[in-house]
């Protein structure tokens, strides 16, 4: 059967992994990286994380809370054969206006190649993938309808098609996001793993982050 | 092994080469580009003046190019259209202009540019009501949406499925490209020892997909079959491929998997062949691991049609069907003193092949790969 075997998430004051429990506060954004590095959800430095844009930084929060909660350790050189899918609100509007803002502020005569490559949705997934070593496949996805819901029922097809044996699935938005481990597993047992049916009924169940948050460690 | 098969049952597009399929097999097999000088907007600073435009689109207030070219493309199809098909959107920029006006002008209309937003105004132009999505992995983007398709209508998920993909040549897309210095000033040279860069493309198109089983019930004409798939990603590197093709390798052999095949049954290979260093370099590789020292024929419309970004996969895709029918493989455009590497695989000249099997591969930023096994109509056999 299809579980989900970890769940992390953040917003602006908090971050947490709802199978092992964690919740714990946080002093903003800005300092998070070095309390990340500090605690080991960061197994090693993440290249260039002072250049990525919002979305990749969150895309990267949530991850390493997941992984964590679902006991995967990870190594930048030995690459897993884990999918990553995301989806969130508004793309990479943000990445979008500030790359062309920057260029037409220039006169129009210099782009900058590293605001340019994240006008592409998947690029903070991308980002994720290459520090994370994840080498199965890697979408961007929007849907005109229950977000959440549709995403991790998109990825949970890809597993039983045989796409991909697991598959992280990502909502990262500017102030908050959250990240599923999804695999196949023998059986589901409290304190270790989800159904994914259940994660699917409880996240239809709810209109914000936070009620969604609460949903979820209702089932847990 | 597979359960349904997924058999394309309409499509076509609008390339470089004007609109219609016919129209850029014809223009790929005379071996002639349809690269040529942008006027659309100022290229005094970019790497290149050249791209390859889609004729008489110009840009307008009212209507964007992609949309400019979506219209009479499913405006002629829709009535063909079951409504209870399922959308899928393929798209790197989408309607872009909205967001460059919004900045240019300071006015509040870049979320018009989302592409959920153009999702809507297809499902609308289509007639359907049966959910949508956009799929959205770089140059992958439409390929993926083919793979997703039909991995849909293998596990009976939806028996109906119109993938749409679409990318305009703009100037937000073009300085970037030209930021990364990856444009080729004059035309992309895939596989040629002087290549140095990709140009860019715009194209537009569209693929009803259906089971075999709902196809033939609806006495529809089989194109025929999305036999297989894979998708893998390099991990490696934001705008450069893995250097020993290993993530593209990965993904032709899933896609071999998925499509019950041998690899030896696949008679030529649509490469993603963009004309950079890195990526033509990556793609021998990668096919070399699989095919070892036995070459098919190899060939990618980049020279011809340009980078057609997300909208590259489905137009290769459409491609790879008319080779399959026609029983060979169009010139390599631009191909003039061929690299090392792909000696003996790619040509200038137009090959042919008997097999009823092809493959169809693209990768992009982020490191993305993707594979897929098309198969030419049983009935047409």
């Amino acid at each position: 059967m299809i579980a989900v075997t970890g769940i992390g998430w953040l917003t602006r004051k908090e971050y947490g992994c709802l199978i092992s429990k964690v919740n714990e506060l946080h002093e903003g954004f800005d300092s998070l990286y070095s309390h990340f590095k500090h605690k080991s959800y960061f197994s090693c430095p993440v290249k260039n994380f002072g250049r990525f844009d919002a979305i990749s930084k969150m895309t990267c929060f949530s991850t390493a809370l997941a992984l964590k909660d679902a006991g995967i350790s990870y190594s930048v050189k030995h690459k897993q054969e884990i999918g990553i899918f995301g989806a969130n609100e508004a793309g990479c509007l943000e990445s979008n206006l500030n790359y062309f803002q920057d260029y037409i502020r220039s006169g129009r005569i210099i782009a900058r190649g590293n605001l340019f490559v994240y006008t592409l949705p998947s690029i903070p997934l991308a980002e994720a993938s290459i520090h994370f070593g994840l080498s199965g496949p890697l979408l961007h996805l929007f849907f005109n309808e229950k977000r959440i819901s549709s995403l991790l029922s998109f990825a949970g097809d890809s597993i039983a098609g045989y796409e991909t044996p697991s598959i992280l699935a990502v909502n990262a938005e500017e102030n908050d996001a959250i990240c599923f481990v999804i695999k196949q597993e023998d059986d589901i047992s409290p304190g270790k793993n989800i159904g994914l049916q259940n994660v699917i009924a409880a996240a239809e169940d709810t209109c914000t982050f936070d009620e969604m948050i609460n949903a979820f460690k209702g089932i847990v | 092994m597979p359960s349904l098969k997924a058999v394309p049952v309409a499509f076509d597009m609008v390339t470089p080469y004007g609109w219609g399929t016919g129209s850029c097999w014809k223009g790929l097999l005379s071996g002639t580009s349809a690269i040529r000088r942008i006027d659309r907007f100022s290229t005094s600073l970019m790497q290149t003046n050249n791209a390859a435009t889609v004729p008489d689109l110009k840009p307008t207030r009212d209507e964007s190019l992609v949309m400019q070219m979506l219209t009479p493309l499913l405006g002629k199809i829709a009535p063909e259209i079951p409504s209870d098909t399922f959308v899928i959107l393929a798209t790197t920029t989408g309607e872009i202009e909205f967001l460059q006006r919004s900045v240019i002008n300071k006015k509040h209309e870049a979320i018009k540019s989302r592409p959920d937003h153009l999702l809507n105004k297809i499902m609308l132009l289509a007639g359907t009501c049966g959910g949508g999505m956009v799929v959205s992995a770089a140059c992958v983007s439409s390929s993926a949406a083919v793979s997703r398709a039909a991995s849909m209508i293998r596990r009976k998920e939806s028996d109906s499925i119109l993938v749409v993909a679409c990318d305009s040549v703009s100037e937000f897309v073009t300085a970037g490209f030209s930021s990364l210095m990856a444009l080729d000033r004059h035309m992309a040279k895939p596989f040629d020892k002087n290549r140095c860069g990709l140009s860019l493309g715009e194209a537009a198109g569209f693929m009803l997909l259906m089971s075999e089983e709902r196809a033939v019930r609806e006495k529809r004409e089989m194109l025929g079959e999305i036999a297989g798939w894979g998708l893998t990603n390099d991990a490696n590197h934001i705008t450069g491929p893995s250097k020993d093709g290993s993530g593209l390798s990965n993904a032709v052999l899933n896609a071999i998997k998925s499509a019950g095949i041998s690899e030896k049954e696949i008679g030529s290979i649509s490469a993603h062949g963009t004309g950079t260093l890195y990526n033509d370099s990556m793609e021998m590789k990668a096919i070399k691991k699989i095919f070892g020292n036995n070459p098919v024929p190899l060939y990618s419309v980049k020279g011809g049609t340009g980078h057609t970004m997300g909208a590259a996969g489905l137009l290769e895709i459409i491609i790879g069907f008319e080779t399959l029918n026609k029983k060979i493989v169009p010139p390599t455009v631009n191909l003039r003193d061929t690299d090392r590497e792909a000696e003996g695989w790619v040509f200038s000249e137009s090959q042919s092949f008997e097999s009823p099997v092809t493959l169809s591969t693209n990768s992009g930023f982020g490191g993305v790969n993707s594979a897929l096994v098309l198969k030419k109509s049983e009935k047409i056999l």
